[in-house]
């Protein structure tokens, strides 16, 4: 690979979006979100449990069940292989000078 | 005399008659919406601050589905006399409509 001058920025194609990694602060959202959903399928199945009126029952099971799917759904964004696609994600120059983080 | 403007059915839900510390179903469904509320509310931040486009759709749709599940509980309490609504009054209603439609001079787009 030619070398290129130190004075001019290294140049090469833009990265077109935000690429699929989870970043430090999508963490702490999903982390946030996973516990609320948890502690809400936990008490509405309890609710439903004690609830008298058939259509109250009901209506609280499928709430529940929904946040239970919802649980699901956002863990699988932290089954996802963060290291893999930073691989593929072009270093600036700046951060290519910093120490490599494991 | 019973309020004219009040929009309420009678009280079918299963209440005891008289109410004790425990919670009743009113209690569990009104928790129900409660938290949901409380989850939407985060849910929009986590919409707003999502980096990626699968992520921003998930928590999108997660909220869009929040939602719905919210308005199944409050129609279903509205059902069960446990929602009392209010019409604003028609003299009140005219009179912001004449406000808001005298704000039209201010319109950029004919």
């Amino acid at each position: 690979m030619p070398t290129i001058m130190s004075s001019t920025p290294f140049t090469q194609a833009p990265i077109p979006q935000p690429p699929r990694v989870i970043t430090s602060k999508d963490l702490s959202y999903l982390k946030d979100a996973l516990s609320w959903e948890l502690d809400a399928f936990k008490k509405l199945h309890f609710f439903a449990q004690q609830a008298t009126d058939p259509e109250v029952k009901q209506c609280l099971d499928k709430a529940g069940r929904m946040h239970q799917q919802h649980y699901q759904k956002l863990l699988t964004h932290l089954q996802h292989n963060n290291a893999a696609v930073m691989a593929t994600i072009p270093q600036t120059q700046s951060q290519q000078q910093q120490p490599q983080m494991q | 005399m019973p309020n004219q403007n009040q929009i309420a059915n009678p009280q079918t839900g299963q209440l005891p008659q008289v109410k004790g510390p425990q919670m009743n179903d009113r209690d569990f469904m009104n928790d129900c919406l409660s938290t949901c509320k409380y989850l939407a509310d985060s849910l929009n931040v986590a919409v707003w601050e999502a980096s990626h486009q699968q992520l921003h759709q998930d928590f999108l749709q997660i909220l869009n589905e929040t939602h719905q599940s919210a308005r199944e509980a409050y129609e279903l309490m509205f059902r069960k006399g446990w929602y009392k609504l209010e019409a604003a009054e028609q003299q009140k209603l005219q009179q912001a409509n004449q406000q808001f439609s005298g704000y039209s001079t201010q319109f950029p787009y004919h």
